[in-house]
Formats: C-alpha cells, sequence, structure tokens
C-alpha cells in the first residue's frame, strides 16, 4: 500500500477546496448546530413534507421536460440534415443567457390572466375568466416549465457530445442492417448515450433546486421559498440553514446519481476519436417536421419570451434610466468573479489528475457550493463577516462577493474542464513527465494547450451563470457596485415589472454573446 | 484554429472583459476618501427614482455626503448583524412597521426621544420609545367590482369570512409582509384562535392559490378571475396613473375601500418609516436628515412615485390618491405588527394560505 505522504503539492488544492467549501460548510455548521426552537417546531411539524415534496414534483416534472426538449433535439440536429439544422444545432443553446427568474417573469406576463393570450381568448369568445381552463402557470408545473425552458440546453449540449461521439461502427451496422430510424433511436442512440445525457439532466436538476427567483415570483411552496420565508417572516436565519441541510441533500444525491450514470458509460467508448457521424439527409416532410419541432423549442424557450420584454420595453418607453454604469458593474463583476471560479476549477482539475479520491472529494465540495441556494451562501459569508469584525463595504464587500462566486460556480467550470480531461490519454501524462517537463512549464506548455477547447467552454459558462446571479450579489455588493440583476429584482418587487423589463433584457443580450461563442465553439470542435 | 489560438482568445475576452470596464463611474467607496466632507450612510429598502433626487437636495442643503444601499429589508438586517459594531449604517429607511420592528428586534436601531420628530410625526405613527418614526403612510384595503358588490357587503374584515365570498377572492402569499402585518393587528384584535378561523375561511373563499404581487390581483379582476381582492392603496392608484391605457381601464373597472375591523373601529393603517442606527455616529445627523424627509418638500418627493399618504396633515397629495376613500386609523400601536408577526405567519400556514 502507498504510504500516504503530505507533499507540497497538495497544499494549492487544499487550500482551494477550503476556500470553496468554507461558505458552505459555515451554513451546514449552523444550520446543524441551531437551537431547535418553536420555528423549528412549527416547520417540522407543518411545513418540512410539503416544501420537500413540492421541490421534489418540481424537479421530476422539470427532468422530465428537459429530456422531451433536448434530447429529440439533440437526435435530429447530431444524426440528420434537415432545413436550418445548422443554425438549430447553436441557437437552442441561446436559453441559457435567460435567468430562471426573467423567464418567469415574461411567461407570466404572456400567461397570466391579464396577459395578451388570455386577454384575446376573452375578447373573441366574448367569455369571462372563469368560463375557460387555461394552464396555470403560477404552479408546481409552471414552475417546473420556466426552470426547465432555461436549463434543457445543459441536457442538449450532453446529449449531443453523446451522440456524436458514439461508436460509428454500431450506428452504421444498425443501419446496414436496416434498423428503421426509430428503432435506431430507441435501440442504439438512446441507450448508449442515456447515461451521459442523465449525468447532464443531474446537473442541471441540481442548478434547478438552488432556484429562488422564480420559484418566489409563481408562489410555488418549495424549499428554496422556505428557506427564505423562514428567515424573512420568522426572522430565523439559522432555521433557514436548517432548512437549507435538506436542499444541499437532494442536491448532493443528484452529483452521486450524476457519478454513478457516468461511471457506467465507460465501457462503451471503445475509441477515442471523436468523430461525426455522417448525417442522413431527411426526407421533405420529416424535414419539416424537424425544423418545425426545433423551431417551436426555440420560439417555446428563447424567441417568445425575449420577444415580449422588448415588446414591454418599447410599449412602456422604459428606458429612462441610464443603464450603462449598470451594465458595466454587472460585466466587471462578472468577469473578476468568472477569473476566480476558474483558477479554482483549473487547481481542482489538474492537482486532482492522479488522485481518484481527492477528485471525488473536491468535485463533491464543489458541488454542494454549486447545489446550495446563493441566499444561503450569502448567509453563510455573513457569518464570517461577522467573525472577522468587519463593515460589508469597498474592497472586503468585494472580496466576499467574489469569493461566493467562486464557491457557488466552480463546479460549472470543473465539469467541462474535467470532461476534457478524460478524452486524453493517460499516457500523455506520462510522456510529458518522461521528458522531463514538469511544474509551471508542464502547466502552461502541455496542460493548458491541451485543457483549452474545455477551458473556453468553462470560462463562458462561468460568465454567463456568474451574469444571471442575483440573492449573492443583493447581500454582498458594496454601495454603488449595483448589477442587472439587481435592477431589475428592486424592480419586479416593487411591481414595477414595465421598468425591471429593460435590465431583464439587458442581462439576457449581455449573456448572448458569450453563449453564441460557446455554441459557435461546441459545433467547431465536432467539425474537428 | 489551433489550441493557441483557443488560448489566446479566452484570456483576450477574459482580459478585455476587465479592462472595459475597470473604470466604474460610481466610486466604490467615496467614503474612505480623505475630505472634511461629513458622510450620512443610509440603508433603505427603497428604490425610486424620486428618493435619488430627494437625497441630492438633502447632500446639496446640509453639506454632506450621502451614501446609500439598496436591499430587500431581510437582507440589510443580516448585513448590519454581521457588520456589527462597525456597521457604517446611520439611518435605516424601509416600508413596513413589521419590517421596522425586524430591525428593532435585532437590536439594530435605538430610540431617539427627539422634539422635532415627535412634534412633527404623531404618536400612533412612531414606536413607543422612540425607535423609529413614520414618513408616509399605506392602507391595506380592497379592491372589488362594483358591478357585483356595494361598499356596504364589504365594510369590514369579517365579511370577507362570509360564504357569499366563496370563490370571489384574489390575494397574495401570506409570507408577504403586508398580510403579516395586517394578520398581526387580527391577532391582537381578537385573538389567536379567531386570528386563524378567519384566515381559514378567507382560504376557502378564494378564486386562486395565492400567486403574484398586489398588482396581479386587480387585474385579476378586471380580467374576471375574482371580484375581490386585498390590496395596497398605492397599487391601485399607480394602475390609474400608469400610462397606458389598459391598467388604466384596469383602475376605472374597479372601486378602492379601505375595511374597517368592526364598524367604527377604524381600519389597518401601515407606514413607511426611518430608524437611526445603533451605531449611527452623528445622531443630529441622522435627526437632521429624518426631520428634512418630514418637510413639505421631503414628504413630496417621498410619496411622489409611490403614491402612498403623506405623513404630515397639510401636505399635497400626490396626483391619483383623492380616489382613495377617506378612513379613520384604528389607533392600534404600530409595535403589535412586530411583535405578532411570527405567530401571523404560524397561522397562516396552519390555516393553508400559501
Amino acid at each position: 500500500m502507498p504510504r500516504f505522504t503530505l507533499s507540497p503539492r497538495v497544499i494549492p488544492p487544499a487550500l482551494f477546496i477550503g476556500l470553496v467549501g468554507l461558505p458552505v460548510l459555515v451554513a451546514v455548521y449552523t444550520g446543524l448546530t441551531a437551537g431547535g426552537g418553536e420555528t423549528w417546531d412549527h416547520i417540522l411539524n407543518n411545513r418540512l413534507v410539503p416544501y420537500t415534496l413540492t421541490t421534489l414534483i418540481v424537479l421530476a416534472v422539470s427532468a422530465v421536460m428537459m429530456l422531451g426538449l433536448a434530447v429529440p433535439a439533440a437526435w435530429l440536429t447530431s444524426l440528420y440534415e434537415f432545413p436550418g439544422r445548422r443554425f438549430f444545432s447553436w441557437a437552442l443553446i441561446l436559453p441559457l443567457a435567460m435567468p430562471g427568474y426573467v423567464m418567469a417573469y415574461a411567461w407570466a406576463d404572456l400567461m397570466g390572466v391579464a396577459g395578451p393570450l388570455q386577454a384575446s381568448i376573452r375578447e373573441m369568445t366574448g367569455w369571462s375568466a372563469r368560463d375557460y381552463w387555461f394552464p396555470n402557470l403560477f404552479s408546481a408545473p409552471g414552475l417546473a416549465f420556466v426552470l426547465a425552458s432555461t436549463l434543457f440546453p445543459y441536457v442538449y449540449i450532453t446529449a449531443r457530445a453523446a451522440f456524436t461521439m458514439q461508436s460509428l461502427a454500431t450506428l452504421e451496422a444498425a443501419r446496414s442492417l436496416g434498423t428503421p430510424p426509430l428503432g435506431l433511436f430507441w435501440k442504439v442512440g438512446l441507450p448508449v448515450a442515456l447515461p451521459t445525457i442523465l449525468a447532464g439532466v443531474s446537473l442541471a436538476l441540481m442548478e434547478a433546486a438552488a432556484d429562488y427567483g422564480a420559484a418566489d415570483f409563481l408562489g410555488v411552496q418549495t424549499l428554496g421559498v422556505g428557506i427564505v420565508r423562514s428567515w424573512m417572516s420568522f426572522g430565523q436565519a439559522d432555521t433557514a440553514a436548517r432548512l437549507a441541510l435538506m436542499l444541499i441533500l437532494i442536491a448532493s444525491a443528484f452529483l452521486i446519481s450524476a457519478r454513478v450514470f457516468q461511471g457506467q458509460r465507460g465501457s462503451q467508448q471503445t475509441s477515442k476519436r471523436w468523430l461525426t457521424p455522417r448525417r442522413t439527409p431527411l426526407p421533405a416532410i420529416w424535414g419539416a417536421a424537424a425544423s418545425l419541432l426545433c423551431a417551436s423549442i426555440l420560439l417555446l424557450c428563447f424567441a417568445a419570451p425575449v420577444l415580449r420584454l422588448i415588446w414591454l420595453v418599447v410599449e412602456t418607453r422604459a428606458a429612462t434610466q441610464d443603464f450603462w454604469p449598470l451594465l458595466r458593474t454587472t460585466l466587471l463583476l462578472g468577469a473578476m468573479g468568472t477569473l476566480g471560479a476558474f483558477t479554482a476549477a483549473l487547481v481542482f482539475t489538474l492537482a486532482t489528475k492522479r488522485s481518484g479520491a481527492l477528485r471525488f472529494g473536491a468535485r463533491m465540495v464543489a458541488a454542494a457550493g454549486y447545489a446550495a441556494p446563493g441566499v444561503v451562501l450569502g448567509l453563510g459569508a455573513l457569518y464570517i463577516l461577522k467573525v472577522s469584525g468587519q463593515a460589508l463595504s469597498g474592497s472586503i464587500a468585494i472580496g466576499f462577493l467574489l469569493w461566493i462566486y467562486v464557491s457557488r460556480f466552480t463546479s460549472a467550470g470543473v465539469e467541462p474542464l474535467q470532461s476534457t480531461i478524460d478524452r486524453l490519454p493517460k499516457s500523455l501524462d506520462d510522456a510529458t513527465r518522461s521528458l522531463g517537463v514538469r511544474g509551471v512549464r508542464q502547466l502552461f506548455r502541455v496542460d493548458l494547450p491541451l485543457l483549452a477547447p474545455g477551458a473556453i467552454a468553462a470560462g463562458l459558462i462561468l460568465f454567463v451563470e456568474i451574469l444571471k446571479e442575483l440573492p449573492a450579489t443583493l447581500m454582498l455588493r458594496p454601495f454603488g457596485w449595483d448589477t442587472l440583476a439587481v435592477q431589475a429584482h428592486a424592480y419586479a418587487t416593487d411591481e414595477r415589472l414595465p421598468q425591471a423589463t429593460l435590465p431583464s433584457l439587458l442581462i439576457v443580450l449581455a449573456g448572448l454573446i458569450p453563449v453564441i461563442l460557446l455554441s459557435w465553439r461546441l459545433s467547431r470542435t465536432e467539425r474537428t | 484554429m489551433t489550441y493557441r489560438t483557443h488560448m489566446i482568445v479566452g484570456l483576450s475576452l477574459l482580459v478585455g472583459a476587465v479592462a472595459a470596464c475597470s473604470n466604474p463611474t460610481e466610486p466604490a467607496d467615496s467614503a474612505t476618501v480623505a475630505e472634511p466632507q461629513r458622510t450620512l450612510t443610509l440603508y433603505s429598502a427603497r428604490h425610486y427614482d424620486s428618493d435619488k433626487a430627494l437625497y441630492a437636495m438633502f447632500e446639496e442643503q446640509a453639506g454632506v455626503n450621502l451614501d446609500v444601499r439598496e436591499s430587500r429589508a431581510d437582507q440589510l438586517i443580516e448585513t448590519m448583524k454581521a457588520e456589527g459594531d462597525q456597521s457604517p449604517a446611520d439611518v435605516i429607511i424601509t416600508a413596513d412597521a413589521g419590517s421596522l420592528w425586524r430591525f428593532q428586534d435585532a437590536g439594530l436601531t435605538q430610540a431617539v426621544a427627539s422634539d422635532d420628530l415627535s412634534a412633527a410625526v404623531p404618536q400612533n405613527y412612531r414606536q413607543s420609545q422612540g425607535h423609529w418614526y413614520g414618513l408616509a403612510r399605506r392602507l391595506r384595503g380592497i379592491a372589488y367590482d362594483p358591478a357585483r358588490w356595494s361598499a356596504e357587503d364589504l365594510a369590514t374584515w369579517d365579511k370577507l369570512a362570509e360564504e357569499d365570498k366563496s370563490g370571489e377572492i384574489c390575494v397574495r402569499s401570506s409570507s408577504n409582509i403586508y398580510n403579516l402585518s395586517l394578520m398581526s393587528e387580527i391577532i391582537h384584535r381578537y385573538g389567536a384562535d379567531d386570528a386563524q378561523a378567519w384566515a381559514t375561511a378567507i382560504v376557502g373563499n378564494m378564486a386562486r392559490n395565492p400567486q403574484g404581487g398586489d398588482t396581479d390581483q386587480i387585474r385579476a379582476i378586471a380580467a374576471g378571475e375574482c371580484s375581490i381582492a386585498i390590496v395596497n392603496h398605492y397599487y391601485w392608484v399607480r394602475l390609474g396613473a400608469s400610462e397606458k391605457e389598459a391598467d388604466r381601464n384596469v383602475a376605472t373597472s374597479t372601486t378602492f375601500l379601505v375595511p374597517e375591523f368592526s364598524e367604527g373601529s377604524g381600519s389597518h393603517v401601515n407606514i413607511t418609516g426611518a430608524a437611526i442606527s445603533a451605531t449611527a455616529d452623528d445622531v443630529a445627523l441622522a435627526e437632521e436628515f429624518i426631520a428634512f424627509l418630514l418637510t413639505d418638500t421631503g414628504q413630496s418627493y417621498l410619496t411622489r412615485d409611490t403614491k402612498e399618504l403623506p405623513l404630515l396633515d397639510g401636505s399635497a397629495l400626490p396626483t391619483g390618491v383623492e380616489n382613495v376613500p377617506e378612513f379613520i386609523a384604528s389607533g392600534t400601536s404600530l409595535d403589535v405588527y412586530g411583535e405578532n408577526q411570527a405567530e401571523a405567519q404560524r397561522l397562516f400556514d396552519l390555516a393553508g394560505w400559501n
């Protein structure tokens, strides 16, 4: 058995694991040690089960919806040629730029009882709102739809990767044996890709579980909402932390299942060559159907809500305020947070290359942060601030905010980096070492160039995620550092949605640039 | 494209983003710049452009620098608790007495016995020991469909619990502070059992699950989903003053009314108020600022966009508020709204009011 020795190489990853994990740890510790008290008894007896059940229902429905949105689209765009395929293959990632709460504002406005859809039904028929049935967005399935429509691109990306990386031989063999297209999907494509796809779903669900903004706006009683309620209405931050344990527990379950799913796929990947299967042209009618399906998904999850926001901005001429400083702060915090989280993700990935146990530990820590709602991490940061005896202003506040970004989002950076590493042959590392290239030289001359595709994806995903972040930014930003998300939220809570639309739209636009770069990069790698 | 170019593109993106915005116009902490100018730090849960104009006037008039942190009240509380003695906050402004009480309860405010403030603010609109003072008034009332109900049918809160209102009421979530404060006064008047029974009856009469904000409830009346909405007066006034014709139509198709608890008992009135922080360095300056908000200018700017009612009797009403009917305040001590708050949420939870 190899003896465990404490080498200096362990120090950087250990430091980073501590950095990323501390806010979660503090939140968990507070939750565990908080005195019970009347409030906790009340929540335990009356609310814990409903909160948990609602959360699980939302997540389950959301998972089904994400699969329904992502998998057929990914299958079609990876294996078939049809009108608009190239456009759809990258455009279907665009919904990533929509924060859940913005999607909720837009759809609530479209589908609400006073919104344009229902109003035109009433106008056409002369009915009153009580004379007909209309899907209610302010419900658990409604929330599930909102979350699924913003998060399905994560599943779409993994599904596409899984489909395009499938062993060509298997698909060709099945095809040559006359398996019809649907049979090919159900009998060959899906079973082989399923573990990877489910891993993608698990990660998207972790993000969904941490939602607060959309659930609060739609009035769905999830754990995320319960956490904030026990803090606000009962004035018990401790109880909130305790309730957050439940959420972290659920998210850890997703992380572990993601790992189990990923572990299952090993034997399937016999070839390391990343080849795109030849795309079969679809006959005219089926091609049109495929285009229609992709177009509907894009309309539902991106175009309709964005056009509605644009319409509201134009209609109410809400552009009275100067949003340039807000945009600048948003981009600046986004860039700094990305840099921090990316560095942490890089250290996590590189330093744990050779130790499976260390890697799993590091990923668990990162994932716990990813799964914890921003509110909970923000509370953790405030406890640390309290111990440090500082005021939340100036560079201290920025430091804390960036710390929470790192703690919350490192996981989103680790995943693309790790999957790039997993695809590299292990022998490469040994070869590097045998040539005497080590340390910093190895980092810059070998590791970073090899990791570049994953690194760019990681950087872009981190940037978009941080742009959209609301609760921690709201809690920790210093004077004069309002972001677009903060402003949109302020107006929305004051029920001034017309004023909230412009900053919401700007968040989407700012996020679109990195998202487009990301999809461009993804489609390039597929072609090489 | 090579890996190297990928790296260059990626890095230059990051560097570019940092460079493009390395110069935020708003200074991060102008307070630390060595200047003789005095600084007053305000923690506010309000977000109105007219407030900003008002603050600028005070800066000029008093020759001070005003630092403002706007956030949600609950987050300001946690921030101040974490900052402890180091908190830069001098003055706290937030809507709802229940919210002001949370600051007081956390030990973040100080009692100030100011003759000026006490003279300006009537006794039932300030905390009994001077922990906070009202700046503007807000009414929780009912918007209703006048084709369906008369003012008689809805004159008291009890009447909403009657069977003929079944399937007619729209109201927002129970965790909202406006509902908590109303419930707190109901508990104060009738006790926990009756209050829970009232809430249970309201849940039974709801047209739909609680959702959205107050404005959404009023819109639901116009759309015909319900005929009674429990809302604060200014949301109804703002719809009437909206630039959108559809919004104005919503307001004109509904009527606003301020119910009493029982006949002659008066109505539930709430406030937006200010408190002086426990860590305020310059209490006199903080008092001067609050007194400024209680001048005619202060009152008119504070209520211009919000459509709240000014606290001072003689102050001019913001446009649109004249349509709100006359009312008599119940006179219940505002302390009650805070003290009963947790109980109110517990009873709402038990009544099944989401």
